[in-house]
């Protein structure tokens, strides 16, 4: 029995209203706002600084992705497809108030599997597309054209939160932005791609 | 849309106050003095290579041993801001970001509270608008005790601050302290922020003695 979007919207709205700990969204923005300014002023160099908040998001998204499976209690997702689900209607809403669509698409290779069969949807290669119709971190920006020219990607700290956590249940996935409104594309979307499923591995040093 | 007209302004004029869930912020904020370590010492470091470019190249004397001595020729492409100052510290780097960071959101914050508020009457007046408007919007709660000496000295105390009352460190309490003197740098920079667009410009100091409690010491000039 296939939980289906419509269940995994009604999950999401639950843990966002069960969470009592909520902070204004725009302290959040300006808090990540002059942050990225002050790495701006450090790198000084746009590349540097996308990499920097991918950093940034991975140290996140490791810590949020066991914050996440606490408090919902999901189990295991079938395929990628599901992942994709849950990580816009139920991660993204109980973090961040806001469900982007999803738009899955399998690999490249005309698969004969039906997507419904249970293990085999995640093959290496499918990847979803997440379109943010709102960005709680973009709230009052407006990037000058410098920024526009280097290359920045002001929410860039997204993909990282994605690749942390998903790495965390073993799955190492290549997360980049294709678009965003605050360079004056007409949408926010981020890819989220499939590279491969990861085995467990005591954690090096670890032992 | 079918929206009633009425009801699309009055949400345009008083739109709803969006959330994010504290745990993302709480993360982020540890992140963000991590992600500062690294940068300011790139900063530094850039500096101090310009600097030495420019002694190799016999523009500038080499620098006595207080390196704060030369500054003026030196017109150093790093960002100005930075009050490292070459003093080897980096915490200093870090420190001065993260109240750079927190005047910025706090005076920021401080209009988006004041919007509705009418004009504050004196100095209590605005310490109190922290201790209570402020104070909940960032940390949900209010400050537990307030002192003052009448004139110009308020000292906050915060029993259980929000941002400190979780640390722990492994390596013992003394170790948590210390990285707690950190972390509340920037909560001391969002007040100091909320006071100086309100029009007081004064200096915020926190202090902890034991955690969870914090102190904050604020100095705000005679009669502005």
């Amino acid at each position: 029995m296939a939980t289906t979007s419509k269940q995994y919207k009604a999950i999401g709205e639950d843990l966002w209203k069960s969470r009592t700990d909520k902070i204004n969204s725009e302290l959040f923005a300006l808090t990540y706002g002059a942050l990225v300014v002050q790495l701006i002023q450090d790198y000084e160099d746009y590349a540097e600084v996308n990499k920097q908040l991918e950093k940034m998001g991975y140290n996140i998204g490791t810590r949020l992705i066991e914050d996440f499976l606490a408090r919902s209690s999901l189990g295991r997702c079938s395929d990628f497809r599901e992942v994709g689900e849950v990580v816009a209607k139920v991660g993204f809403k109980s973090f961040l108030n806001i469900t982007p669509t999803v738009t899955h698409s399998g690999p490249p290779p005309p698969s004969s599997r039906p997507t419904s069969t249970a293990q085999q949807s995640g093959v290496p290669g499918s990847s979803f597309i997440l379109t943010l119709d709102e960005n709680p971190l973009a709230e009052f920006v407006e990037l000058p054209d410098e920024a526009l020219e280097g290359g920045l990607w002001f929410s860039n700290v997204l993909c990282g939160v994605l690749r942390g956590a998903l790495e965390m249940v073993q799955m190492q996935v290549q997360v980049e932005f294709l678009s965003d409104v605050l360079r004056g594309d007409e949408s926010t979307e981020i890819r989220v791609a499939l590279l491969k499923y990861l085995e467990e591995e005591v954690p090096v040093g670890d032992d | 849309m079918q929206v009633a007209p009425a009801t699309a302004l009055s949400v345009l004029a008083d739109p709803p106050v969006r959330m994010v869930d504290s745990a993302v912020m709480d993360y982020l904020l540890i992140e963000v003095v991590n992600a500062l370590r690294v940068s300011s010492a790139v900063a530094s470091a850039r500096a101090k290579k310009i600097e030495c470019d420019m002694v190799e190249a016999g523009l500038v004397l080499p620098a006595p041993a207080p390196p704060t001595k030369q500054q003026n020729p030196r017109d150093s492409a790093s960002n100005t801001s930075s009050k490292v100052s070459g003093s080897g510290d980096e915490d200093e780097g870090v420190r001065s970001r993260l109240e750079a960071i927190g005047m910025h959101v706090g005076g920021n914050f401080a209009e988006r509270l004041c919007r509705d508020r009418p004009l504050f009457s004196d100095s209590l007046d605005v310490i109190k608008f922290v201790c209570k408007d402020l104070w909940v919007s960032c940390w949900d709660k209010q400050v537990d005790n307030l002192r003052t000496n009448h004139r110009g000295v308020y000292v906050l105390q915060d029993n259980a601050f929000k941002p400190i009352a979780r640390i722990s460190s492994w390596e013992g309490r003394q170790e948590a302290l210390k990285r707690a003197k950190l972390y509340v740098v920037l909560p001391a920079g969002i007040i100091r922020g909320a006071l100086s667009r309100i029009g007081f410009h004064g200096t915020v100091v926190p202090e902890i003695t034991t955690l969870p409690q914090c102190t904050f010491q604020i100095k705000l000039p005679k009669n502005t």
